[in-house]
């Protein structure tokens, strides 16, 4: 054993042996204290004389064995718990200056471990993989179009082909929704993944039960009619049963056979939407009903495409060899892939689906940390104010304790011991309240029955955050008056007593409450640009009326109808439901407003028109309506008709065109009678027939984009998932069973979802929702962040009024006035105010500007700056009068008694 | 006090323990109190020290492994702790000696050169 070893060892023993070793020493010193004192007894000493010598040729016996104590024993953990004693002590003794503070924290931290488990929930989370970051999700850009993570089947079958020497695995997935229908049961609707035979191979998943896709497997359409259930699904629809493996179901009316099970801790790649089937690539063919012709071509892009970086091979590598395909795919296929780009990105970014680093869900994150980091350097000020407070009150305990021989470094230790005591404190109950809070997250309704996935749950990463966060509080906190504690000047203190400790500090603990200002302020301005968006986009004109009108979607392949069947199906239910009392018009369309579903759009070619150069026909949004569409729901046509039941496939191909889009295609010239082609359908030239007035579909701020529909009739191949829409006279609300009753006397087993009033709708991620969510989110932060800083500016008034006291009682006895006192007190108060008022205004101008892009009003609305300033302003003020009104009522012969 | 001459010598960082382990190695088991009488002894009364500085340094050979005491009873059968030498302490010694030895030697020639 090395001797620092034993030595470690023997002071580990010490530690707990401590007591015994202890008074064996203090035996030893005795006995050598008896020996000298023997010696200077033989020297002639008288015995008192003796005993003296002895203890001074010996030292300090106290002191000797305190030394060797700090030796035997190790003496950082000893010290810790005795400083972590006398901090709980200390604690117990006040507890509502405890409360406070652990309140307070409590707070910070909490606000901060909300928003982190959401952050890490969509971004930081495992995903259960091998080796993560060693996976990319490809990306595809053509000029003028923003990056998409979207892929045709051959561009996907030439990724994987074409780079084998950079990445060891390419791999695709497909989402869907279909009924699946277990011996003949109604169909449940689940969200399925379509997936390349490599799939789970290449992510390193094993099946919990039963076995995963071959690589043989998913690549020729409609040859593998096999399935595999997620953990979550099995569990809930299976009940967990372990001879699932084998049965036989009904996917979309296709016989299907389960062959695995996916283990629990993988819940696919875009952790968003949780797959609950997953099935061979090439099946997606005939569930979905898709022909021969659109699996192949080129520009029809549905899947994503994963890759596993190959042994020894770099991103850096992996991005020269996409660039250099996509120069292949430019001129091999210059109609679909014109002026390509290729590019890996980082897992995270397909999580949610968005691979435009500009908008990505990780800045907003970023700005969201930002403003809960702001949240608890708030309460950490507080905190620290009411620390500050408590040192110079116990500064003479801490002098005293100096002057006997405690060294400084043990003082301050101290000191931080019981603050970052606080701050664990303050810590656990952030955690419960971030539980609470990231619960409530979660509970946000959001409108829709996809199976959205938020796992914001409490991993290893939101637990070391949240201890971190405190951590860094507790040291943060204690720091400032520690080291006031450690500079202190022990002389003057004892000298002169606690009347003269008043002057040092206060410059600082003012500029605290500045900071402390001026962050409200810009939380406050922030939550203040959030809620005059939500309040402006709720107010904004849609282009339609969404008041009485009722959605629901349906989508009979899922009970096995092909495309004519369903078709006629719509028909005849539209029949049936004009025909109920209480419905006004009744229409199908392919996707609803700010609706999560079937946003599609397609590359719009125009005759004559001329693209700017280089770029790329544009991609337009679309969707596929019934007649009486534009009736239902109050678009106005400005041109033209609309369209009618004589418009199916055997008359001419029609269209009719959004406003925008007449604007931008025709600019000088009437739209009715001109033809464009849209890419999925190329042979049929559409001709426009009617202009409607612009309505917002997709983007609920900003400009609107052009936008075109196209009658059912013509288009109801590969369209059979069709939300219904319903004018109602009166409350929608109060039709849905008498419409729900319809459809199942047609179709029995048909599933009904996202039955809601449009009102409702536009509550979801694409429309309100996020902002109204956002809004209260950073209400709740602004909101925090005043009471915070209004207790700052209270607590250092009143800590200033306190000190004052005897001066205050000096100077009315020498005449002053009340009001010249409450001016006193004010003119501090108001500095500290105004300063922070004018810092916290330069950041908030500073932080609107960063916002921008996600608020629907000006970044530098007046009106939200003058009010929230106002607000502020007033609440501080009124913060001051209760230091001030004690001020007043200083009686001055009172306090110079006390002097 | 005009003493500046007489002041005692500093003991150097480290050099206590070594005498200390030398002492033992000499005069065989001893208890703090003869350590310390002999250690003035040999220095002509110029290292005089508080007595009871010797502890940290007895307490840390014991901890090395160096020393080990055992109660037991002085000539006018007083009790007392005896520290002996280990084998292990034994061998240390020899190396610290020798390490001292090319210390001293060093900063002699360094201080030989000044002058």
């Amino acid at each position: 054993m090395a001797a620092w070893a034993r030595r470690l060892w023997a002071r580990l023993r010490g530690l707990f042996g401590g007591g015994r070793s202890d008074a064996e020493r203090a035996r030893e010193i005795a006995s050598h204290l008896a020996l000298l004192e023997e010696e200077f007894r033989a020297k002639g000493l008288s015995e008192e004389e003796a005993h003296r010598q002895a203890r001074l040729k010996l030292g300090n016996a106290t002191v000797i064995r305190e030394e060797v104590r700090q030796m035997s024993g190790v003496p950082f953990m000893e010290n810790l718990w005795r400083d972590v004693a006398y901090a709980l002590r200390q604690i117990r003794k006040s507890p509502a200056f405890a409360a406070t503070a652990i309140v307070t924290l409590a707070l910070g931290v909490g606000v901060n471990t909300a928003v982190f488990s959401v952050v890490n929930g969509l971004l930081l989370s495992s995903l259960h993989i091998r080796q993560e970051s060693r996976v990319v999700t490809v990306g595809f850009k053509q000029k003028g179009t923003s990056w998409i993570s979207n892929f045709s089947f051959a561009e996907f079958r030439d990724l994987r082909d074409q780079t084998k020497d950079v990445f060891s695995d390419v791999f695709a997935e497909q989402y869907g929704l279909d009924g699946l229908s277990v011996q003949g049961s109604q169909p449940e609707r689940v969200f399925t993944g379509y997936v390349s035979g490599n799939y789970f191979e290449a992510l390193g998943v094993r099946p919990l039960l039963g076995r995963f896709f071959l690589p043989s497997e998913g690549k020729t359409p409609g040859a593998d009619p096999v399935m595999v259930l997620s953990y979550a699904y099995w569990k809930r629809y299976f009940g967990g049963d372990p001879n699932v493996i084998g049965r036989h179901v009904s996917l979309d009316g296709h016989p299907m056979t389960i062959i695995g099970v996916a283990p629990r801790s993988y819940k696919g790649v875009v952790t968003l939407l949780a797959v609950q089937a997953y099935l061979p690539l090439a099946m997606v063919v005939p569930v979905e009903n898709i022909p021969q012709d659109i699996w192949n071509k080129r520009a029809n892009r549905n899947m994503y495409v994963y890759a596993r970086l190959a042994p020894g091979a770099s991103a850096q590598k992996a991005d020269a060899a996409l660039a250099v395909l996509a120069h292949r795919f430019a001129s091999e296929h210059p109609k679909s892939e014109k002026d390509a780009e290729l590019r890996g990105f980082p897992l995270y970014l397909a999580r949610t689906g968005n691979l435009d680093a500009r908008n990505s869900i990780a800045v907003v994150s970023a700005f969201f940390l930002g403003l809960t980091g702001l949240v608890l350097l708030l309460a950490c000020v507080n905190v620290a104010n009411l620390l500050m407070v408590r040192a110079t009150v116990r500064q003479r305990e801490m002098v005293i304790r100096s002057a006997l021989g405690a060294q400084r470094s043990r003082l301050v230790r101290q000191m931080l011991t019981e603050s970052i005591l606080l701050a664990l404190f303050g810590g656990v109950g952030g955690i419960g309240l971030g539980m609470l809070g990231s619960t409530m997250l979660r509970s946000v309704n959001l409108q829709t029955d996809l199976p959205l996935y938020f796992d914001f749950g409490f991993d290893w990463h939101v637990f070391l955050f949240s201890v971190g966060t405190a951590l860094l509080a507790g040291a943060l906190v204690g720091l400032l008056p520690a080291m006031r504690v450690a500079r202190a000047n022990l002389n003057v203190i004892l000298r002169e007593g606690s009347r003269t400790v008043v002057s040092g500090g206060g410059r600082f603990r003012d500029a605290l409450v500045v900071v402390q200002v001026g962050s409200a302020l810009v939380l406050l301005i922030v939550a203040g640009l959030f809620c005059r968006s939500l309040v402006k986009l709720e107010h904004v004109n849609l282009g339609f009326n969404p008041s009485h009108v009722l959605a629901m979607t349906t989508d009979p392949s899922e009970i096995g109808y092909n495309d004519a069947q369903s078709g006629d199906f719509y028909q005849s239910l539209l029949t049936r439901l004009r025909a109920l009392p209480g419905v006004e018009s009744a229409t199908t369309s392919g996707s609803i407003p700010m609706g999560v579903i079937d946003n599609t759009s397609d590359s719009v070619t125009v005759s004559g028109y001329q693209l700017p150069p280089g770029q790329v026909a544009p991609q337009i949004p679309y969707t596929v309506i019934s007649t009486g569409y534009f009736r239902t729901m109050q678009i106005p046509l400005i041109e033209g008709r609309s369209f009618r039941n004589s418009d199916d496939d055997k008359s001419p191909y029609v269209a009719i065109v959004s406003e925008a889009m007449a604007k931008k295609f025709w600019p000088h010239e009437d739209a009715i009678g001109r033809t464009f082609t849209a890419g999925r359908d190329a042979a049929h030239p559409l001709q426009v027939v009617g202009v409607a007035r612009d309505a917002r579909y997709q983007d609920i701020d900003g400009p609107i984009a052009p936008y075109f529909y196209l009658p059912y009739l013509q288009h109801y191949q590969q369209n059979s998932l069709e939300s219904l829409e319903l004018r109602t006279a009166g409350d929608p609300d109060a039709v849905i069973p008498e419409i729900e009753g319809a459809i199942h006397r047609m179709a029995p087993a048909l599933p009904i979802f996202e039955v809601k009033t449009m009102h409702q709708a536009l509550y979801t991620p694409n429309g309100l929702l996020l902002y109204q969510v956002v809004a209260v989110m950073t209400g709740i932060m602004g909101i925090l962040g005043l009471a915070l800083a209004v207790i700052g500016v209270y607590g250092v008034l009143s800590y200033v009024v306190s000190r004052r006291v005897g001066e205050i009682g000096v100077r009315m006895a020498l005449g002053a006035q009340r009001a010249d006192i409450l001016r006193m007190v004010y003119r501090q108060g108001l500095w500290i105010v105004g300063i922070g008022l004018v810092l916290g205004l330069g950041a908030s101008l500073a932080v609107g500007h960063l916002l921008r892009s996600m608020i629907a009003v000006s970044a530098t609305d007046p009106l939200t700056y003058i009010a929230v300033s106002a607000i502020l302003m007033a609440i501080a003020l009124l913060a001051c009068y209760v230091p001030a009104r004690r001020a007043m009522r200083v009686d001055p012969m009172q306090a110079l008694r006390v002097e | 006090m005009s003493s500046k001459e007489r002041e005692p010598a500093q003991i150097l960082q480290g050099t206590l323990d070594l005498i200390v382990m030398r002492t033992l190695e000499t005069m065989g088991p001893q208890h703090a109190y003869q350590i310390a009488t002999r250690l003035e002894q040999v220095s002509d009364q110029l290292l005089s020290l508080n007595q009871g500085t010797l502890y940290p340094a007895l307490v840390r050979l014991e901890q090395y492994g160096w020393i080990a005491g055992a109660w037991g009873r002085t000539e006018n059968n007083r009790e007392a702790k005896f520290y002996e030498l280990t084998r292990a302490g034994r061998k240390a010694l020899a190396k610290e000696t020798e390490r001292w030895r090319t210390m001293a030697a060093l900063v002699e020639r360094f201080l030989a050169e000044e002058a």
